[in-house]
């Protein structure tokens, strides 16, 4: 009996030397949403993204072995909009997990309450490309909507998880802070760059365009999805050479060479600038990423 | 006595893990009163001297696929077929992802079997279906009402087995395997186990191997067997500009009873496509076949032989959704009767239009 005692007393020591183990296991569509998900969720979350960040977030490959990365997880964060419905409903259904699919409690829309925009109105048609009928779905390059991705998260880990809701939402609250504290820097730096415009390869840096005041001159393809032609690409040319724009933005998994040639003919510059936390080695987390971007835009567009 | 027990049991437990969910099941995909509507439409015109048909232009089929959910536990999604020789519902099936590690199907499906046989024929990577498929388990695979059960194991790599049971059918047009016995002994059955494994982030490498068995009207066992080889490279800077798949696939049909066994048609074939840009597509593709019948060889009286075929190809996609598609095929079409070889050449073009929703194919 003592030495049960004893032996009991031993595990229990141990057990409280033992690092404390992550509760939930959070696997996301977009590294943006996994860095938020890492902050918010802080030594109680593991959180990891499907799609990385230099991969094109409409075209992640379906692999079986996504399913089975997920088969375990807790919650799955969507980005939401129909960003991902090129390969979600394949990838979720095939983990066999039940926690996570639609409407599960461990299933998150991290679009839910972002600023919308560019929501359709009127008919809607592929005539216009692959065009998103529920709004553009790129909001994550606003940095005040994730602050709305961070509340929503506290909640659902809150839910999940009620031992820890206080701490999910203290740093929920503190990831806030800190990036209305990094906003504040980051237009100040853009400040003296607004109303310039810019062109990009598809529509989705129009969020941090919208919060920075920047002006979308066009995209280098000619419509979402359908890649550009000499004839749109010298007529774009044109049109930036008349407006004095000097910047081409392009994803790290787009046509460079074709925003190249558009930044040749127009005079200007195309940078490489990433739209997901890890599309470049600097942009390690949300914080960086707009760092990295707002950084190279100004030295751009500063230029002469 | 026993066998009924321990299978009520386990139908008990499954049922019960259904109900014991709870989840609540949404789409990502459609609205309460409207599924998700897909339609997707395929024309074709051939030039194929050795086949009694017109040259010309023709209406290949039309699918239309609609899938929504219907209630917290089950979705169901289905594929209507409209064909110039009328209408199969091809796929109507209800599945439920509310059993951990299981994924149930059931109703009428298109059996797991293969790689090529789980494709739809708008996504067939070349025009026409490598032989040996319509002289193994049928040119579309094995389509028939029955349930299915995958499981992803819990090996440190994709492995999923899944396990079939189906109604008795064939042999007929869709059908070339005889699994027709109506006694109620008969209950066809299929297995298969698919292991994907990331040998790095770009580029996968899948084996599998499939079987599926029952009792013909002959009173004899029928067989189908295969295996497949596939490696697929997808740039992950550049998942819509390049990459590239590499596959290869064995198919057999065998007889066994009565003392008998046979293979009664095998073959198989390798096929490479390379995507070049973002637009296009080529393909090659070699196929071997024994003891099989094509088109030519059906209109020639009914001959069976040695088959093989080269297949090239080149694909250009406007945009995910439309795809214009142009084969050059020859074929040597040894019959086993002895009678002369036939030389088969076609060139083929083939159109593929979607519109709607239509599920991303699988990997």
């Amino acid at each position: 009996m003592r030495s049960m005692i004893k032996f009991s007393a031993v595990l229990l020591l141990l057990a409280c030397a033992l690092p404390a183990r992550a509760d939930l296991k959070v696997a996301t569509a977009l590294e943006d949403l996994a860095s938020v998900a890492q902050v918010v969720g802080g030594k109680h979350v593991t959180a990891f993204s499907l799609c990385k960040g230099y991969e094109d977030p409409h075209f992640v490959p379906a692999k079986p072995s996504l399913m089975r990365a997920i088969r375990n997880a807790d919650v799955f964060v969507s980005a939401g909009l129909e960003l991902d419905s090129g390969w979600l409903p394949m990838v979720l259904p095939g983990s066999r997990n039940p926690k996570i699919q639609p409407g599960a409690p461990g299933f998150v829309d991290a679009s839910e309450g972002v600023q919308v925009l560019e929501k359709p109105t009127g008919t809607v048609s592929r005539a216009e490309g692959d065009v998103h009928p529920l709004g553009n779905p790129h909001y994550y390059l606003d940095p005040k909507n994730l602050k709305v991705v961070a509340d929503h998260l506290a909640e659902v880990f809150g839910r999940l998880d009620p031992a820890n809701s206080g701490e999910y939402a203290a740093n929920a609250k503190s990831f806030n802070e800190k990036m209305d504290k990094s906003l504040a820097a980051w237009e100040k730096e853009m400040e003296p760059y607004k109303g310039a415009s810019v062109v990009t390869f598809h529509k989705n840096f129009d969020y941090f365009l919208s919060r920075f005041g920047l002006k979308l001159l066009g995209t280098v393809e000619l419509k979402p999805g359908i890649p550009p032609t000499p004839r749109h690409l010298a007529e774009t040319a044109e049109a930036m050479k008349k407006a004095g724009t000097r910047v081409v933005l392009y994803q790290p998994y787009q046509d460079a060479d074709a925003c190249e040639i558009l930044a040749k003919k127009a005079g200007a510059v195309a940078i490489e600038e990433p739209s997901e936390v890890g599309g470049v080695p600097q942009a390690g987390d949300v914080f960086k990423k707009f760092d990295f971007i707002v950084a190279s835009l100004v030295k751009a567009l500063a230029a002469k | 006595m026993v066998m009924r027990r321990k299978l009520c049991l386990l139908a008990s437990i499954l049922l019960f893990n259904i109900g014991q969910a709870g989840a609540e099941t949404q789409s990502m995909i459609s609205n309460l009163a409207n599924p998700a509507i897909g339609f997707v439409a395929l024309f074709r015109s051939d030039v194929a001297p050795k086949l009694d048909r017109p040259y010309g232009f023709s209406f290949e089929g039309a699918e239309i696929s609609l899938i929504s959910v219907v209630d917290p536990y089950w979705t169901l999604s289905s594929n209507l077929v409209f064909a110039p020789d009328g209408v199969d519902p091809e796929e109507v099936y209800a599945t439920t992802s509310q059993i951990p590690g299981i994924q149930l199907k059931l109703g009428k499906l298109r059996a797991t079997f293969g790689k090529h046989g789980q494709l739809h024929t708008h996504a067939f990577p070349f025009v026409e279906a490598p032989v040996i498929m319509a002289n193994t388990i049928g040119e579309e695979g094995f389509k028939d009402a029955g349930v299915e059960a995958g499981w992803l194991t819990p090996l440190p790599w994709y492995c999923e087995l899944t396990a079939g049971a189906y109604q008795a059918v064939g042999p007929d047009a869709d059908h070339p395997l005889n699994l027709g016995d109506t006694s109620h002994g008969n209950i066809p059955y299929s297995g298969h186990l698919k292991n994907l494994l990331d040998l790095t982030d770009e580029t996968t490498v899948e084996l599998g191997g499939s079987g599926l068995s029952g009792m013909g009207e002959d009173g004899l066992h029928h067989t189908a067997w295969g295996a497949d080889l596939t490696f697929r490279n997808i740039p992950l800077r550049q998942s819509n500009q390049r990459g590239w798949i590499l596959q290869c696939e064995y198919l057999a049909r065998g007889t066994s009873g009565g003392g008998l066994k046979t293979t009664d048609a095998d073959g198989g074939y390798a096929s490479f496509q390379y995507r070049w840009s973002q637009t296009w597509w080529t393909g090659i593709r070699g196929e071997y076949a024994r003891n099989s019948t094509t088109d030519i060889l059906e209109q020639d009286g009914g001959l069976v032989g040695q088959v093989r075929k080269i297949s090239a190809d080149v694909e250009w996609l406007p945009s995910e959704f439309s795809l214009i598609r142009a084969e050059y095929s020859i074929a040597g079409l040894n019959p086993d009767d002895g009678a002369k070889r036939i030389l088969d050449q076609r060139v083929l073009l083939q159109m593929s239009f979607t519109i709607g929703f239509h599920p991303p194919h699988a990997y």
